[in-house]
C-alpha cells in the first residue's frame, strides 16, 4: 500500500516535470527540424569553438522498449531484441534518421505484465526516451500500450494481433505485421475465386488439425469458397497428435473433390499428402496452412510430391521486400548462423523500426502526436511488404501466396508481389 | 455418424489390418518384458522413437534403407536393453512400482537426448517406394491400393513374431523365458538363471522394438515427444491381449488397427480411439485377464 502511494506521488512529480520538459523539448526540437534537410553537420564541427559537447552534432533519437528477454516468452522476446538491434545498426550506418543516430534502451520484463508496465512508465518518465516500441505478444502489448497512450506516445508493436489489442479504443497503437494470422488464406481464396470459370474448382474438402490457429484460418477459407459458389463436400477435424491419415485420405479419394485445404502444422502436412498419394487422390489445387512454408523439412518429407502445392507466408529470408536483404545480411554479420535460422520475430521487430523511420522522415520531426497522425495515413515499405494501418492500428497488409515449383517455393501473388506464374491444375503427386 | 460406401469400408479395413501388423511388432517387446519382469516398460515408446531416429539417421547420413539398417539397429537396441536391465532396472527388483518409475525416467532421458540431437521438427523417411502402392483390382468399381511400406511392415512383423514364437517354443532360452513368465520362483528353483533371462528378455524386447521403429520411420512422422502417444497405444494393445501373451498381443494389435481405421470413417478420426478403448473397457469388465490372458492367483 505504502509503495503504491509513493508510486503515485513520484508519478505525479515526474509527470509534471515531463510536461515542462516536453515544452522545452518542443522548442529545442523546432530549429532542429528546420535544419533537417541540410547534410549532417559533422564537417562543421571543427569550426565551432569549445566542441567538447559538440553542440552542432544532433543528439541521438532515443528509443525505449521492454522485452521478455527471460521467462516463458524469452525466445521470441530475444529474437525481437535482435530485430530492433539490427534495425538500429542498419539505420545508423546509413546516417541515422533526420541526421540523428538511433540509440536503443532495451530492458527485460521477465515476461511479466506488471514489470513491463513499470518499465514503460520508467522509460517514458525517468529515462525520457523520445519514442517507445512494443514488446512481444498481445499479453504484454495490451497493458503496456495503455501506458504509452497515457503519455501520448506512438506505440508501434511487432507481435500482438489478438482482438483485445484493437478493441480498447486506443489510437496510438500500430501492429506491424501484414495481417492477423487467421487471415492468412485470404490471398489463396481470392486467387481461386478469380480463376476463369473452366479452371475454377467446383468442390472442395477441408481437413484440419484441432488448433485455434488452423481452425481460424479454415473458417475464413470455408466462408470465402462457399460464398464464391464452391461446394464443401468433406470437413474433418483431427486431434493434434494424429500421425496416420490413411482413413481420412481414403474417404477424400472416394469423394474426389477438386480442391483440398489442409489446416496443418508441419508433420501433418507431410502425413496428409503421403496418405493422399497412397489413396490415389489427385486434387487439381491443394493448399496447406503451415508446412509448405518450411522448405527444408517439407521437401525432405515429400520429394517431388511438393510440386504445385500452395501456402501462405508473411516473411521469408529470400523475400524481395524493402531492405530484406540488408536485414538478413546484418543478422548473419551480428549474430552468425545463416539466413535460414532467422526467426520471423526478428523480421517483425525490424518492421517496427522501418515503419517508425519512414513516418518520422515524412513528418520531418520526432514528435509523437504528429507521428500518430501520420501512421494512420501513410503506407510504409517493410520487409513484410507494404503496410498501412486503420483507425485502431490494424494492419492493412496481406500475406504472400506461395506455390512450390521445382526445388523450392516461389511467390505467385497477390498483385505485384508475384514473381512467377501459378500452375493450375497442379501436377499429380 | 455416417455410413461410407462399401468400397471405402473395405479399403480402410485392409489398411487397418496392415497397420495392426506393425502395431503388433511394436508391442511384442512390451509384452515379453512385462511377462518376465512384471514391470511395465514405460520407456518402450521412447525406445521405439529412438530406433526410428536411428533408422532416420542411417538413412539420411549413409543412404541405408531402413529394411537393411535393422541389421545394425537391432544389436544396438538389444545391447541397450541388456545393459539397462542388468545395471539399472535389476537394482530395484524388489519393487515393481519403482521399476516403472525408473523406466519412466529413462523415457524422459531419452526424450531429452533425442530432442537435443534432432530438434523438435517432425521427421520421417522418404525412400523411392514411399507412397507407392500395389493396386489390386477386385471389381471394376473397387481397386484395393496396398501401400508398399505397410505390406512390407506386415510381412516383416509376421516373420519377426513367428521367429520369436518358435524361439520361445523350441529353444532352451525360450523355454527358460516362458518358465520365468509362468512362475519366476519355480523357474529359479529349477535352475533357471533368472537374472540372465531377464536381461536377455529385455534385450530381445528392445530388439523387436528396433525392427518396429524402422517400420515406424517409414510410415509415420515422429519427433522426440511422440513416444507419449505411442506408449499409451501399445499399453492398450497388450492389456487387451492379456498382458503376457504373444498371440494375444498380435490379435489385439490387429483389432486396434482395424477399429481405429474403420471408426475413423464411420464416426470421425477424432472419436475413433474411443471405440478401441470401449472394446478395452468391455473386455476388462467381462474378461479381466484380457483376450488370451491366464487368470493367475496372486499368492
Amino acid at each position: 500500500m505504502k509503495s503504491k502511494v509513493w508510486h503515485l506521488v513520484i508519478s505525479i512529480m515526474v509527470f509534471s516535470l515531463l510536461i515542462t520538459a516536453c515544452g522545452s523539448a518542443a522548442t529545442t526540437e523546432a530549429p532542429a527540424s528546420t535544419e533537417a534537410p541540410a547534410q549532417p553537420a559533422v564537417t562543421e564541427a571543427p569550426a565551432q569553438p569549445a566542441p567538447t559537447e559538440a553542440p552542432v552534432e544532433q543528439p541521438p533519437i532515443r528509443i525505449g522498449a521492454s522485452l521478455p528477454l527471460t521467462g516463458r516468452m524469452s525466445e521470441p522476446g530475444s529474437a525481437a531484441k535482435q530485430g530492433y538491434e539490427i534495425w538500429a545498426a542498419v539505420v545508423n550506418e546509413s546516417g541515422g534518421i533526420l541526421g540523428r543516430q538511433v540509440e536503443l534502451t532495451i530492458v527485460d520484463n521477465a515476461s511479466d505484465q506488471d514489470t513491463a508496465v513499470a518499465d514503460y512508465e520508467k522509460l517514458i518518465t525517468v529515462d525520457k526516451v523520445d519514442l517507445v516500441v512494443g514488446p512481444f505478444s498481445s499479453f504484454l502489448v495490451i497493458p503496456t500500450s495503455e501506458v504509452a497512450a497515457r503519455y501520448g506516445y506512438a506505440f508501434v508493436e511487432p507481435a500482438g494481433g489478438a482482438p483485445d489489442v484493437f478493441n480498447r479504443g486506443l489510437t496510438n497503437l500500430f501492429f506491424a505485421q501484414p495481417a492477423p494470422g487467421d487471415q492468412q488464406a485470404i490471398p489463396f481464396s481470392d486467387f481461386v475465386l478469380a480463376l476463369p470459370e473452366d479452371q475454377r474448382p467446383k468442390t472442395f474438402a477441408v481437413v484440419s488439425q484441432d488448433d485455434p490457429f488452423t481452425l481460424g484460418v479454415m473458417d475464413g477459407v470455408k466462408a470465402a469458397l462457399t460464398g464464391g459458389g464452391m461446394e464443401l463436400v468433406f470437413d474433418e477435424i483431427y486431434a493434434p497428435e494424429t500421425t496416420d491419415f490413411s482413413s481420412i485420405a481414403i474417404q477424400v479419394a472416394d469423394l474426389d473433390p477438386d480442391l483440398i485445404v489442409g489446416g496443418t502444422q508441419l508433420q501433418d502436412s507431410v502425413g496428409q499428402i503421403r496418405a493422399y498419394q497412397e489413396a490415389g487422390y489427385q486434387p487439381r489445387i491443394a493448399f496447406f496452412t503451415t508446412g509448405p512454408s518450411l522448405p527444408g523439412p517439407f521437401r525432405e518429407g515429400l520429394g517431388t510430391a511438393t510440386e504445385g502445392v500452395f501456402a501462405s507466408i508473411s516473411w521469408f529470408p529470400e523475400a524481395e521486400e524493402h531492405q530484406n536483404a540488408d536485414m538478413v545480411a546484418k543478422y548473419v554479420e551480428m549474430f552468425g548462423g545463416n539466413a535460414g535460422d532467422i526467426p520471423e520475430d526478428v523480421a517483425n521487430a525490424f518492421t517496427v523500426g522501418q515503419v517508425l523511420q519512414q513516418a518520422i522522415e515524412k513528418i520531418g520531426a520526432v514528435d509523437n502526436a504528429a507521428l500518430i497522425e501520420e501512421l494512420h495515413k501513410g503506407t510504409y515499405q517493410t520487409v513484410v511488404g507494404p503496410l498501412s494501418f486503420d483507425e485502431v492500428g490494424k494492419p492493412q497488409g496481406s500475406f504472400m501466396l506461395l506455390q512450390w515449383q521445382g526445388d523450392t517455393f516461389v511467390i505467385v501473388g497477390p498483385g505485384e508481389r508475384k514473381r512467377a506464374e501459378p500452375i493450375v491444375p497442379k501436377p499429380e503427386w | 455418424m455416417h455410413l461410407p460406401s462399401l468400397n471405402v469400408l473395405i479399403q480402410v479395413t485392409v489398411i487397418g489390418l496392415l497397420t495392426g501388423g506393425v502395431y503388433a511388432l511394436m508391442a511384442t517387446g512390451l509384452t515379453l518384458i512385462f511377462g518376465v519382469m512384471r514391470v511395465i516398460n514405460v520407456a518402450h515408446g521412447a525406445f521405439l522413437i529412438f530406433s526410428a531416429y536411428l533408422s532416420y539417421w542411417m538413412f539420411t547420413s549413409y543412404g541405408l534403407d531402413p529394411f537393411l539398417s535393422i541389421i545394425i539397429s537391432i544389436p544396438v537396441l538389444f545391447t541397450m536393453g541388456v545393459v539397462f536391465q542388468r545395471y539399472v532396472l535389476s537394482r530395484v527388483k524388489g519393487d515393481p512400482g519403482l521399476g516403472v518409475l525408473l523406466t519412466f525416467a529413462m523415457a524422459l532421458t531419452l526424450e531429452g537426448f533425442m530432442g537435443s540431437l534432432w530438434e523438435s521438427t517432425g521427421r520421417s523417411i522418404r525412400t523411392a517406394y514411399t507412397s507407392k502402392v500395389f493396386p489390386i483390382e477386385l471389381t471394376s468399381e473397387l481397386t484395393l491400393r496396398l501401400p508398399w511400406v505397410r505390406v512390407g511392415g506386415l510381412v516383416a512383423a509376421t516373420i519377426a513374431l513367428a521367429g520369436i514364437y518358435f524361439f520361445l517354443k523350441s529353444s532352451n532360452l525360450g523355454r527358460a523365458i516362458r518358465a520365468t513368465i509362468q512362475n519366476r520362483s519355480a523357474a529359479q528353483l529349477m535352475g533357471v538363471d533368472v537374472e540372465s533371462v531377464q536381461a536377455l528378455t529385455f534385450g530381445i524386447g528392445l530388439g523387436t522394438v528396433a525392427a518396429g521403429g524402422a517400420l515406424f520411420s517409414l510410415i509415420w512422422t515422429f519427433n522426440s515427444g511422440s513416444h507419449e502417444e505411442w506408449i499409451s497405444k501399445m499399453l492398450s494393445i497388450i492389456v487387451l491381449g492379456g498382458m503376457a501373451s504373444l498371440p494375444g498381443t498380435f490379435i489385439a494389435a490387429l483389432i486396434m488397427g482395424v477399429t481405429e481405421s474403420v471408426a475413423a470413417v464411420i464416426m470421425t478420426s477424432y472419436l475413433s480411439p474411443i471405440v478401441f478403448y470401449l472394446i478395452l473397457f468391455l473386455t476388462l469388465i467381462f474378461r479381466p485377464q484380457g483376450l488370451f490372458g491366464v487368470r493367475i492367483r496372486e499368492g
